[in-house]
């Protein structure tokens, strides 16, 4: 299990220029779970992530890490506690899967070391959790749209942190995909403790696969805790705006939305 | 971990380029070439034994051997003038994320242009000593005025917006560099031998003036290719490894400052040769900044040796800058990569 962290967000105010997204958010991630950050398009979960990565200077409020704001540890250092996968990383020109993995590394070297072992066994190892070890030598451009995503992940655990946040990791992947990816950072989290916190779209996937849901709405945070205490028909009307029905997920027993829409009758 | 054994790592991990060596030693032969031919060919062409005289028996004193001794600070000169605009080329790409990225792109050459004019025009100014410090003051000037105006409005200092403020800005000094030389023709005939760009001039007095600006350039871009090697993920991605994106411009914009602005006031302004050397590079080893550096360093020593060479040959009972011949081999490739690189998806 990885160390006990804690991870809070405190009271923070932010946004760009002189739009403030995020109004008064107050959160403690919980250690070594899964969370998920879900609300409609435009709630600030986005960008709330960014400010609790240090992406986004908040206006005011602190995002504390182990009783320290975050602003005040040395980026390298942080780093090597806090890792980040964006929503959209740029891919240089014809790079290789082990050199973008291996960029993973840079916290961990300084500015005269080479590659040291470590740095190729946890650049191996990112590659096997992550199933890319075949392609290690394929050029980005030529895998696809869910490879490509593996190999990002793996980018993110070969920087080993305890902690992974990740801006909607199965964006524009196919279902089966989506469900490859979250399933992989099941593992992740089961075999290692890492502690993760993502933002998604899907409602049903994050409530199988998140521990703990952060429901926003209008840069608030509406509710949180387990999914199942969470979703239910009243929170996604409120947040969503979407008369729904939540049923039982027949196969994880988790809850799913069932929406409703003008055409279809709810029954029940 | 120990199921990782060093051999297999090794392979899941080529972290060194795969033509690596072959292109290093390549690479070392060209430069011996290049100096040999240097040495040998220009208006007066000397043997291949005067050369060795020139060389390595100070105490022969035949014509030939004194052709070819005064060829050496040329030689060397431009071997340097060619590593420092081959990494500042480098340096700019990486800061700007494009590939396209040039001193000449960003407006810095212009800036530097435009500060020199105005040392001759106004203060008399005309040896390598003054014009070095007025084209790097320059360089800096546009460069900080370049990243301003780049970095207003959203997202701070994106490539595209570096781009155009770069192209906008060059078109308004060089308007200004045109509105000082119309009226005053003799510092028009000083300007323009500068301006096109010549290692001609090169002397021992140049390159010592040159070697402090170039060793620190250079320092600067290999200490922090680790660092531009991940911002080439994105500042998103960079951030969360650890870099500090705001100072890591800094710093490159600097050390390619240097390297450029210096070049620059002792040779006039070259264009391309940053463009040229990094490309051939990239196109070989891959983007891994850590080798495409040093070795854009050399392949810009090569590259704008042999144009030397090339205008000396050409431009034959006189001489052709080698900003011109740079100029020549520089713009189809230019409209090539243009092509290549698809640069709407900017």
């Amino acid at each position: 299990m990885k160390p006990e962290h804690v991870f809070e967000v405190d009271q923070i105010v932010a946004g760009y220029d002189h739009k403030t997204i995020i109004k008064e958010v107050n959160l403690v991630i919980p250690n070594n779970k899964i969370s998920v950050i879900i609300g409609p398009n435009a709630c600030g979960k986005s960008t709330l992530l960014k400010t609790m990565a240090r992406l986004l200077k908040p206006a005011s409020g602190e995002v504390v890490l182990d009783g320290k704001s975050i602003e005040k540890i040395p980026s390298k250092k942080l780093a090597r506690t806090l890792g980040l996968l964006p929503q959209s990383p740029i891919v240089p020109e014809g790079i290789s899967v082990a050199d973008l993995v291996g960029r993973g590394r840079f916290p961990h070297q300084s500015l005269l070391s080479g590659w040291s072992k470590k740095d190729y066994e946890a650049v191996a190892e990112a590659m096997d959790i992550m199933n890319i070890t075949k392609l290690a030598n394929y050029h980005i451009d030529e895998l696809s749209g869910g490879q490509r995503q593996r190999v990002w992940i793996a980018m993110a655990l070969a920087q080993q942190t305890d902690i992974l946040f990740l801006d909607e990791p199965t964006t524009f992947l196919d279902i089966t995909y989506q469900v490859e990816i979250l399933d992989l950072l099941t593992d992740l989290n089961h075999k290692y403790g890492t502690t993760i916190v993502m933002v998604l779209h899907d409602i049903n996937l994050s409530a199988r696969y998140a521990h703990n849901i952060f429901a926003m709405h209008s840069g608030k945070l509406m509710a949180e805790g387990k999914p199942s205490e969470v979703i239910t028909s009243t929170l996604i009307k409120d947040i969503f705006g979407l008369n729904c029905q939540v049923i039982e997920d027949p196969v994880s027993g988790s809850p799913s939305v069932v929406p409703i829409g003008r055409h279809h009758i709810n029954y029940s | 971990m120990n199921r990782f054994s060093g051999t297999k790592l090794k392979q899941v991990n080529p972290h060194i380029p795969k033509y690596f060596v072959i292109v290093l030693i390549v690479s070392f032969i060209l430069l011996v070439v290049c100096v040999i031919v240097s040495l040998v060919f220009g208006s007066k062409m000397v043997g291949f034994d005067e050369v060795i005289d020139g060389l390595f028996h100070p105490n022969t004193t035949s014509y030939d051997a004194n052709i070819v001794r005064n060829r050496i600070p040329r030689t060397i000169f431009s071997l340097l003038c060619g590593v420092a605009l081959g990494v500042s080329g480098a340096l700019m790409q990486s800061v700007t994320r494009n590939p396209l990225a040039d001193p000449s792109i960003l407006g810095v050459n212009t800036g530097a242009s435009l500060f020199v004019v105005i040392g001759i025009a106004f203060f008399n100014i005309s040896s390598a000593n003054q014009y070095i410090w007025l084209a790097l003051v320059g360089a800096a000037f546009t460069t900080v005025i370049v990243f301003g105006i780049g970095s207003l409005g959203r997202n701070g200092a994106t490539p595209i917006k570096l781009v155009l403020a770069g192209t906008a800005t060059s078109a308004a000094l060089s308007s200004f560099v045109t509105a000082i030389l119309i009226p005053r023709s003799h510092t028009m005939e000083q300007f323009r031998f500068w301006q096109v760009g010549s290692v001609g001039s090169g002397s021992w007095d140049s390159i010592t003036t040159f070697a402090p600006f170039l060793v620190t350039g250079v320092l600067i871009a290999i200490l922090t290719a680790p660092a531009l090697n991940a911002m080439a993920l994105g500042d998103e991605a960079a951030t969360g490894l650890g870099v500090r994106t705001g100072i890591l411009r800094f710093a490159s914009s600097l050390g390619a400052v240097l390297l450029c602005g210096a070049a620059t006031a002792l040779a006039g302004p070259i264009g391309f040769i940053g463009l040229l050397s990094t490309h051939v590079m990239r196109l070989v080893l891959g983007p891994d900044l850590r080798f495409v550096i040093p070795m854009s360093a050399i392949s810009g020593a090569i590259i704008l040796t042999l144009s030397d060479v090339a205008g000396r040959l050409i431009g034959s009972p006189g001489e052709l800058e080698v900003g011109v011949v740079t100029a020549f081999i520089g713009a189809p490739l230019l409209i090539t990569l243009a092509i290549r690189s698809k640069v709407s998806s900017l």
